[in-house]
């Protein structure tokens, strides 16, 4: 399967700072990645890198085989969806206004609104769960509540690729399970789905492979068991990880202690 | 907020604007019968054929070259303030933003020291509003500058360098005004209170071109501002130029709030309180919000004006100090409910 999203060799830094060394990394349609990683491994940069949100110091970022640099700004949204964490401050807009933004890639500032945007919209917010809550403003919402508005956002772009930073970093479980189901949808639909995700749990129940960043560098990537597993995962958060079986469960249960 | 309350909304502010015209324009040391005040105006437009004058000549005059300009120009100040209120608001992603922010108060108050200073104001007709509006964007662009000097600029960085440059300005001004003369000093300070009096049509045309075209501009960016008020990530990453945006929106507010500036001198509050009281009735979304605020900024400067002329029969009050009286508990009572969410 050729791959729609492809990085070879990026190197991006924020300020002064190196922060990325050297990631490869690619992405085919429909398929779940999880990149997980400690504090300051560089996730977000390198969701926002491959957004096009920083300038790329070496290396290359391919979309749908053409370089991010050749893209429109407009056009790479349509193709590609970034939904960040709740930020507390974005609360005014109701949340159909909110969602309906994630038109603004096929419509630009000027050209009104279609059926097929205002269908887009619905069916984001349908998938979501977030229907009910169309007419609310988003600082009206539980923080899971306005994750999932924010994800549908995202949703509305229809982009072929939704990565997603830390999406269920302030869910409870029930959220969280919704919230990964919603991207198990879209999957289905052939869209490729990164996330940055904290809970190393939820990245092996949910992720068909795992791509380990540990300052900046690759440290392992592979099927959630091996890289969960490895050497390199332990020594990246400094704990022993180990797996096991319980009857009954799909995916093997962590346990996590320290590694002195 | 509800479309119906939205809606509701809508319709009261566009009744208000002209029942707050219409009592602005009949109101003041010479009342006006609003009838007469009627048949003058259809007169005008050719659409009564009265052979003679229905307010008489003296009522004629006052009309006509003072009141009626006056009065639009409160209207189009208030409104032109609001709006760019309303943008600013959606820029900075804080509900408490005002034009002051970005020094065009205190640029605008230099300019017009420096117009005094020169002895312009007294000889060139229109030199203070002139130097006011040049003061206004100067000290926008220069805020701009400051705050990208040091690359990537953040909205904090936008705001403090806002202060900055106010306080340069205000210090400016301090510096300029211990060595004017006295009579000179107290035009400056009638100035800065904020006013419309002697205001007329030669100021209105001028500040029209400024505050409708910009509020017009600013109404076609309503798409940009709502993604803009989402943050610079999420507005980059939905197709946004975030810094082109920010810039033509900074840039038209600076224009319009300069124009405002120029002929009213400071008018505090209006720019903040109207958005920000009409936001739950109508929402966030700008192309609903902006109108929203320029038909309650106008109707709320149009009668404080009103007060301005009536309250006392011996001089007008200061416009600026009404709408600074009615702003400043209104501010400190929303900021605290903004703290306490």
């Amino acid at each position: 399967m050729s791959a729609v999203l492809e990085a070879r060799g990026l190197c991006v830094w924020r300020g002064e700072q190196p922060v990325l060394h050297a990631v490869d990394l690619s992405l085919s349609a429909g398929e779940a990645l999880a990149v997980v990683g400690p504090n300051a491994a560089g996730k977000s940069t390198l969701l926002r890198a491959l957004a096009g949100l920083l300038p790329i110091q070496a290396g290359h970022v391919e979309v749908q085989g053409r370089p991010l640099r050749a893209w429109p700004r407009s056009a790479l949204a349509r193709e590609l969806a970034l939904v960040l964490p709740d930020d507390a401050s974005a609360r005014a807009l109701t949340v159909e206004d909110s969602v309906a933004l994630g038109r603004y890639p096929h419509r630009g500032p000027f050209r009104p609104f279609t059926t097929e945007d205002r269908q887009a919209v619905r069916r984001a917010l349908e998938r979501t769960g977030t229907l009910d809550l169309a007419g609310r403003r988003q600082g009206a919402l539980s923080a899971g509540e306005r994750q999932l508005a924010t994800l549908a956002r995202g949703l509305a772009q229809e982009p072929r690729v939704l990565m997603l930073d830390e999406p269920a970093a302030h869910l409870d479980v029930g959220h969280q399970l919704r919230l990964f189901r919603v991207l198990d949808e879209v999957r289905a639909l052939g869209v490729a789905v990164l996330a940055v995700v904290h809970d190393l749990q939820r990245a092996a129940a949910w992720a068909a492979r795992v791509v380990l960043l540990a300052g900046g560098r690759v440290a392992a990537q592979g099927a959630p068991g091996e890289v969960l597993a490895g050497a390199e995962c332990a020594r990246a958060f400094g704990v022993a990880i180990r797996g096991h079986a319980v009857p009954g469960v799909a995916h093997p249960l962590y346990s996590f202690e320290d590694a002195g | 907020m509800t479309p119906a309350t939205r809606r509701r909304t809508l319709v009261v502010l566009v009744l208000l604007l002209p029942a707050a015209l219409a009592l602005a324009v009949t109101a003041g040391s010479v009342p006006l019968p609003l009838a007469g005040v009627a048949g003058s105006v259809a007169r005008r437009a050719g659409l009564a054929a009265a052979s003679t004058a229905p307010l008489g000549e003296a009522g004629e005059a006052i009309l006509w070259s003072i009141r009626i300009p006056r009065v639009l120009l409160a209207a189009l100040v208030g409104g032109g303030l609001a709006v760019v209120g309303a943008a600013l608001q959606a820029v900075f992603r804080n509900p408490m933003a005002d034009s002051g922010l970005l020094g065009v108060g205190a640029g605008a108050g230099f300019g017009a020291v420096v117009a005094v200073t020169l002895g312009l104001s007294a000889d060139v007709f229109f030199a203070l509003p002139l130097f006011s509006f040049a003061g206004a964007l100067a000290a926008v662009l220069a805020v701009y500058a400051l705050a990208h000097a040091g690359g990537r600029p953040s909205l904090h960085g936008l705001l403090l360098t806002g202060l900055a440059v106010s306080a340069l300005a205000g210090a400016g001004m301090s510096v300029l005004l211990v060595r004017t003369e006295e009579f000179r000093v107290k035009a400056v300070l009638f100035w800065l209170a904020g006013g419309l009096e002697g205001r007329s049509w030669p100021h209105l045309a001028s500040g029209a071109l400024f505050i409708v075209v910009g509020g017009v501009l600013l109404l076609l960016l309503a798409r940009p501002l709502d993604l803009l008020s989402l943050g610079e990530d999420e507005a980059a990453a939905l197709g946004l130029s975030v810094h082109a945006a920010r810039l033509g929106v900074l840039g038209v507010a600076a224009l319009v709030a300069g124009a405002c500036t120029a002929v009213a001198g400071s008018v505090p509050f209006v720019g903040l309180v109207a958005p920000h009281a009409l936001r739950p009735l109508v929402g966030s979304r700008a192309r609903h919000l902006l109108p929203a605020a320029f038909l309650g900024g106008a109707s709320l400067v149009v009668l404080a004006d009103v007060v301005a002329r009536t309250a006392s029969g011996r001089y007008d009050l200061p416009l600026g100090s009404l709408t600074a009286i009615v702003g400043a508990p209104y501010f400190l009572i929303a900021l605290r409910g903004q703290e306490g969410r």
